[in-house]
């Protein structure tokens, strides 16, 4: 029944395959849909065969979250793969959400524009699976993360309905905006069909800068850097080793980028730190936030860990990676010292997520748009 | 209240946060666009009640909204036809009309003041009782100032040096009784920089506390002996010292409007605030210097009613040697708007000392403004908090400055 | 007595200091309509609120009684967002006006809802920052209408909207529950569907805003044009050359002329059009973004520059407070707030001239064109039989240009009641019902601030789920489920 069901929907299906497990859950197909409708004609199949589905695009993050509850179908955005507008007088691009972001900045720089992400995966990784997964880069420091840039976003519920919100204009307030909803949501509420985006001129200049600090002095120095009316673009640090110093560095870009570069810190590099942006290798993989002021606090609790940190000390956003069993203590110890700990990827038990204030809210949130519990059921908070 | 006047509001707010009755209860019907909202509904039909009433009692009349509105609403006018519309229609309970009563058979009129005057004794002997009577008239009695010595004015004061203009002089009722020194100042100043002066004698109330309650007959009748005044005296400008007898005198051509031959002869007297009158005649007399930290306080009638800003702080900052703080939240009332410290005294002494707290933040030595009634406010509310300041009209700052006296 | 009697009785339990419950009719019509007076309705009660417990326990005494509620910030807003309900409760936030906690190390600040804009820049300027976002009617507007309204000004073109700016929010929901949004938590961005959402999923009571460093170098130039054309030619050619600018703004001669009026602003005489274009950044940054503009305005009659933040003041004082001035130029007018994409401005600047010729009813543009955000001020005298109906007409035809081009009915005054009779010519009954889905995850009984945003209400159904089980190609999501 569910065969038949899926293939009366007429979009391509295959077997699924070891490599299209989603954690430890292995799917029974693998839909290619081509199009927005084809998308709604697939999930209205596995609601009438109540299949559950996962999204995937470049599968690049497939690892993150809890594994769901259950999957029948994953739903590969590889065939949604168009560039439907890019509107360079607007600063504007629309576009499918399995376009991956190299495609993507390929296609803009033509242009000298660029949709600003610089994150974990910023070459695989697809417009779809960004946004899913909410992942943000250096420069979200200056530009914000990708639910900033997202101006507009056409998705599909579990019930096949395709739903639009926002445009192709950057301003615009008219309805609520459903993409900083989707945003972040892996796959729980829906599948993102298309999104449009603002983007920004290529800088014509770039200058990094770097310098080793202890761990006691980054907190200050990252403040300092923060307020420099020379305004970095993005202030990152790379603590590979615990035990050993950390690297600061920090971007401008723009006009006279090395000279206003060279008033932050000492040591100019004209490219980029092999390290920057990356989340970095490791068994276990956590999102670790914290107010700039805590920064200190964080770095004193990870000292002789032995686990990595990487990330930006200005907006106070890092990841954590090692790893071990050693993971699950430092994860409450973080904490508890006030930081928020979003287990990305691990095979250690522990809760992913800590304590989440709105909780209730976004169960019902859930239970509104997704109410038989079919998209990517378990994946995300609360076991939302 | 005049409908077209009252429809130049687009109810944008714009006004809200220079009210200072709104930046004290956060409540629409005590915000400029409430109360001109307030004038709608009655010039729809709405009878004047209580309520209504009382709203249009708590605005100071300070015209900082005026200054505000980008649409142009002439909320001055509003206010004081409404005010008139209020004493024509509405009946006030007995107490509040014994209240009212007994300030404006005072208020402008002098001879009736000095005996509110300390030191005659009467209002601090009396203070006591009248507070329990009614706060309001407790608040009168605080209020009235120590006056050391009266300063009888000649009747016309020569020029130093060439002779540049010739001027007449207001004494005004409050300002000639409780601060004599402010006028001898101003008119020394006056003739330092080459201005003959005429103070004629017997000049009363210009009227402004009478428009600014609503009172416009007994306005009307001040305002016509103040023009017959000057006319007799020969002068075509008068110089005026207190910033609410300023910005009234300049309106008396609107006041008088309903008798053209009064208006013409109204028109033909020009008003100027000393400050815009020694700015216009640029300096000729030397500048000693006053070794000075002083914080500059807008008084409403001045910066709001008449525009003048630039001005005094041009004068006061030319002088050598002295430095002037500006106040934050200078836009906003001190609360002492004429009689609004004797009928709304805790809302007076909240603005007080909301003001009193921006002005101590400056750090400055002395206050100065353009109306003793609000430096002796504010001064006032600085000494409740346990603080004090020296206090000056402009006039005694220039005057100082001037005769290379200390202040 | 009726439920709105009942729960007026009750609020006293709530809320009892003074003055804080209003009832008198008189002073109740003060609070009838918000910036946009065409829609009124005098609310059933008022309550001036102190606390988010405060407005906790008046919520749940709306679910109690089932009485809708409206949240008010200063009433400035331009689509009737605030407009109350006859058989509710306006809680207004102008007594929560205390800034809570500068906090510069993490550049933030926290304010109660009723804290107005201007006033956060004001408290952090001296130790040299500022919050961004700008409205207009910054001096007034308060915190909470920002965040229901997703405000935005001039300087939003580089440094976005008010929703790029909040950080967090303490929210009483739909059902009186005190919840936190915070953008560092995990889980579903509701802080950011909330901002936006005008008052229809609960009342905001403390919001944490970002707060941005002051730049070190500010250009502001007003450049004057033959034409609106022109105009529009050179904020191409700026946004061409890769130059982001903190602002860009246009306006008519016809929005020249009443600023003029208002303000006495003096921009250059005989301006088919100006242009505002303020630059700021690091130093050298400025200075080379300068030197290009320069060229770029080669076409402008005069390019001023502004050499001090008096004289920038002076000119930006024109553009501010050209909304409002109108009024002197015009006896009535109705404000729209349609955006196009920036490259469809010069054509549909020229359609909008044929409307005004077309139905003899003048239109004056002023417009953030830097994102194009056309503000077009449609000018009639109410006293003129027709008038109205035309100017109606016009401004309708106006937003029916923005949806062609691909843009939006409102790029910050939101929705409201004005234009939720537009929303079905931009977005389908699906979009919609499924905006209305957030909806009714916050507030099934549909008491906060209903009628506004949506043409129809969507009937929530009290127990979420039901469609568990049952056929969904059957409720396909078309039918509103009861
Ligand atoms: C002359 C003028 C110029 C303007 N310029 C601009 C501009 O440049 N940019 C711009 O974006 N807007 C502008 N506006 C519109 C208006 O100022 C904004 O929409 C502003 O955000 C409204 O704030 P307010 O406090 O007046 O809100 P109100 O008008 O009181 O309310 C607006 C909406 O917010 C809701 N609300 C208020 N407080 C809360 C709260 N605490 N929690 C939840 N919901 C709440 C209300 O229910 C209502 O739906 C302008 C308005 C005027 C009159
Ligand atoms: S005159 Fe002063 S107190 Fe009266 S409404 Fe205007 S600003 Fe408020
Ligand atoms: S500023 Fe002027 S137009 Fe705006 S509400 Fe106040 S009085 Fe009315």
């Amino acid at each position: 029944m569910a065969e038949e069901a899926l293939e009366k929907s007429g979009v391509t299906l295959r077997e699924a395959g070891p490599l299209d497990a989603v954690g430890d859950v292995l799917p029974s197909y693998v839909a290619l849909p081509e199009s927005v409708e084809e998308i709604s004609a697939l999930l209205r199949a596995c609601a009438e065969a109540d299949l559950a589905a996962v999204p995937v695009g470049g599968g690049t993050k497939l690892d993150w979250g809890a594994p769901p509850e259950r999957c029948d179908v994953l739903i590969d955005t590889c065939c949604m793969n168009q560039i439907i507008e890019h509107a360079a007088g607007d600063l504007v691009v629309r576009a499918q959400a399995g376009v991956t972001l190299e495609a993507l900045a390929d296609r803009l720089a033509t242009q000298g524009q660029e949709l600003v992400y610089d994150g974990p995966f910023r070459a695989d990784a697809t417009v779809g699976g960004l946004l899913a997964a909410g992942t943000a880069g250096p420069r979200s420091f200056r530009y914000g993360t990708p639910r900033d840039l997202l101006i507009g976003i056409t998705v599909v519920l579990a019930d096949g309905t395709i739903a639009k919100s926002g445009g192709k204009v950057v301003k615009n307030v008219a309805g609520y905006d459903l993409g900083k909803l989707f945003t972040g949501s892996f796959g729980t509420l829906g599948v993102i069909a298309e999104a449009t985006f603002r983007l920004h001129p290529l800088a014509a200049e770039r200058a990094w800068v770097q310098t080793r600090l202890t761990p006691a002095q980054v907190q200050d120095a990252a403040v300092r850097l923060a307020a420099a009316q020379a305004e970095p673009t993005a202030v990152e640090l790379d603590w590979p080793d615990p035990s050993g110093p950390v690297t600061l560095a920090a971007l401008v870009e723009g006009a006279a980028a090395t000279r206003r570069a060279q008033t932050l810190l000492d040591e100019v590099t004209s490219s980029m730190p092999g390290w920057w942006g990356e989340a970095g290798e490791g068994e276990s993989l956590a999102e670790v936030r914290c107010m700039p002021d805590r920064v200190g606090g964080v770095l004193a609790a990870l000292e002789g860990t032995g686990l990595a940190l990487r990330g930006s000390p200005v907006s106070g956003r890092f990841f954590l990676r090692g790893d071990g069993a050693g993971f699950v203590p430092v994860v409450a110890g973080l904490r508890e010292a006030g930081a928020r700990v979003s287990v990305l990827a691990s095979p250690y038990l522990m809760d992913r997520w800590g304590e989440v204030s709105a909780l209730p809210l976004m169960r019902r949130v859930k239970e509104r748009f997704d109410p038989g519990r079919r998209m990517s059921p378990g994946r995300f908070v609360g076991g939302i | 209240m005049d409908p077209k006047l009252i429809k130049d509001c687009v109810h944008c707010g714009f006004c809200l946060p220079t009210c200072p009755t709104y930046v004290l209860w956060g409540e629409e019907m005590d915000s400029p666009r409430g109360r001109i909202h307030l004038m709608k509904q009655h010039t729809d039909g709405t009878p004047v009640t209580p309520e209504m009433a009382g709203h249009f009692d708590a605005c100071l009349g300070c015209m900082a909204c005026v200054t505000a509105c980008p649409s142009g609403v002439k909320y001055d006018r509003l206010i004081e036809q409404t005010r008139a519309e209020v004493e024509r229609v509405h009946v006030r309970d007995p107490q509040e009309r014994a209240v009212r009563g007994l300030v404006f058979s005072l208020f402008p009129y002098p001879r009736r003041l000095r005996l509110l005057r300390p030191g005659i004794g009467l209002a601090e002997r009396m203070a006591p009782f009248l507070e329990r009577v009614h706060p309001s008239l407790g608040a009168m009695a605080a209020l009235a100032p120590r006056v050391t010595r009266r300063q009888r004015l000649p009747r016309r004061v020569r020029a130093r040096g060439p002779r540049r203009a010739v001027v007449g002089m207001l004494t005004g009722c409050v300002q000639g009784e409780f601060f004599p020194q402010v006028n001898a100042a101003t008119a020394r100043v006056l003739a330092l920089e080459g201005c003959e002066v005429v103070i004629p004698p017997g000049q009363g109330c210009c009227g402004a506390l009478s428009v600014h309650s609503g009172h416009e007959d007994q306005a009307r009748r001040f305002a016509r002996r103040t023009i017959r005044t000057f006319e007799r005296a020969g002068v075509t400008t008068v110089v005026v010292n207190a910033a609410g007898c300023g910005s009234s005198m300049k309106e008396y051509g609107e006041l008088l409007a309903g008798q053209p031959e009064w208006a013409a002869r109204a028109r033909a007297i020009r008003t100027v605030d000393l400050a815009e009158w020694l700015a216009e005649l640029g300096p000729a007399a030397t500048r000693h210097p006053l070794p000075l930290t002083i914080a500059y306080h807008d008084a409403c009638h001045l910066a709001h009613a008449q525009g003048i800003r630039a001005q005094p702080r041009a004068l006061l900052s030319a002088i050598p040697g002295l430095s002037v703080r500006e106040v934050p939240d200078s836009a906003i009332c001190c609360g002492s708007a004429g009689t609004y410290n004797i009928f709304q005294p805790e809302a007076a002494r909240d603005l007080g000392d909301r003001k009193a707290k921006s002005v101590a933040s400056t750090g400055a030595e002395v206050l100065v403004s353009a109306n003793p009634g609000c430096t002796m406010q504010i001064a006032s509310a600085m000494g409740r908090a346990g603080g004090s300041i020296r206090v000056a009209h402009t006039a005694e700052v220039l005057d100082a400055s001037l005769r290379g006296v200390p202040l | 007595m009726t439920p709105l009697a009942e729960f007026i009785t009750a609020l006293h339990g709530v809320a009892s200091g003074e003055g804080e419950v209003i009832t008198d009719p008189v002073r109740l019509r003060t609070y009838e309509c918000d910036g946009l007076t065409y829609h009124r309705a005098t609310p059933g009660v008022v309550v001036l609120a102190e606390s988010a417990t405060q407005i906790a326990a008046i919520v749940k005494l709306c679910n109690r009684y089932g009485v809708p509620f409206v949240a008010r910030g200063s009433g400035t807003g331009l689509s009737g967002g605030a407009l109350p309900r006859t058989d509710g409760v306006l809680i207004v936030t102008s007594k929560m006006r205390r800034v809570l906690e500068i906090d510069l190390p993490n550049r933030r600040a926290v304010v109660e809802p009723g804290v107005t804009n201007l006033a956060i820049t004001e408290a952090v300027r001296e130790q040299g920052y500022y919050y961004a976002p700008d409205p207009s009617s910054q001096q007034i507007c308060s915190i909470g209408g920002n965040v229901a309204e997703n405000s935005g000004g001039a300087h939003c073109l580089k440094y976005g909207f008010t929703v790029n700016h909040v950080e967090a929010c303490e929210i009483v929901t739909p059902d009186g529950d005190i919840v936190v949004l915070d953008r560092m938590d995990p889980g579903y961005d509701l802080l950011g569907a909330f901002v936006g959402s005008e008052g229809t999923l609960g009342v905001a009571t403390k919001v944490t805003v970002r707060l941005s460093r002051t730049p070190e170098a500010v250009t502001t130039v007003l450049a004057a044009f033959a034409s609106i054309e022109q105009g529009g030619q050179a904020v191409s050619a700026i946004i061409g050359a890769g130059i982001v600018p903190a602002a860009i703004e246009m306006m008519d001669a016809l929005s020249i002329e009443a600023a003029e009026a208002a303000v006495a602003c003096a921009y250059p005489e005989g301006a088919g059009a100006v242009l505002i274009v303020e630059l700021d950044g690091p130093a050298e940054a400025v200075e080379r973004q300068f030197a290009q503009l320069t060229e770029i305005c080669a076409q402008a009659f005069e390019l001023r520059v502004a050499a001090d933040p008096a004289e920038r003041a002076a000119i930006w004082k024109g553009r501010k407070s050209a909304f409002a001035a109108v009024g002197r130029i015009s006896p009535a007018y109705i404000v729209q707030d349609g955006v196009v994409p920036r490259t469809s401005l010069p054509s549909v600047l020229a359609s909008i001239d044929r409307l005004s010729a077309e139905y003899g009813i003048k239109v004056a543009n002023v417009f953030h064109a830097g994102d194009g955000n056309l503000h077009p001020l449609v000018l009639f005298d109410d006293a003129e039989p027709g008038a109205g109906e035309r100017a109606e007409t016009v401004s309708g035809k106006i937003l029916d240009l923005c949806i062609e081009n691909g843009g939006s009915i409102t790029g910050e005054h939101g929705v409201g009641v004005d234009k939720s009779r537009y929303m079905p010519r931009m977005f389908s009954d699906d979009d919609l019902d499924t905006m209305q889905l957030v909806r009714c995850a916050f507030d099934p009984r549909n008491l906060s601030n209903p009628g506004k945003v949506f043409p129809t209400p969507r009937l929530c159904g009290e127990v979420p789920g039901v469609r568990k089980g049952v056929h969904p190609l059957v409720e396909s999501g078309k039918a509103e489920q009861f």
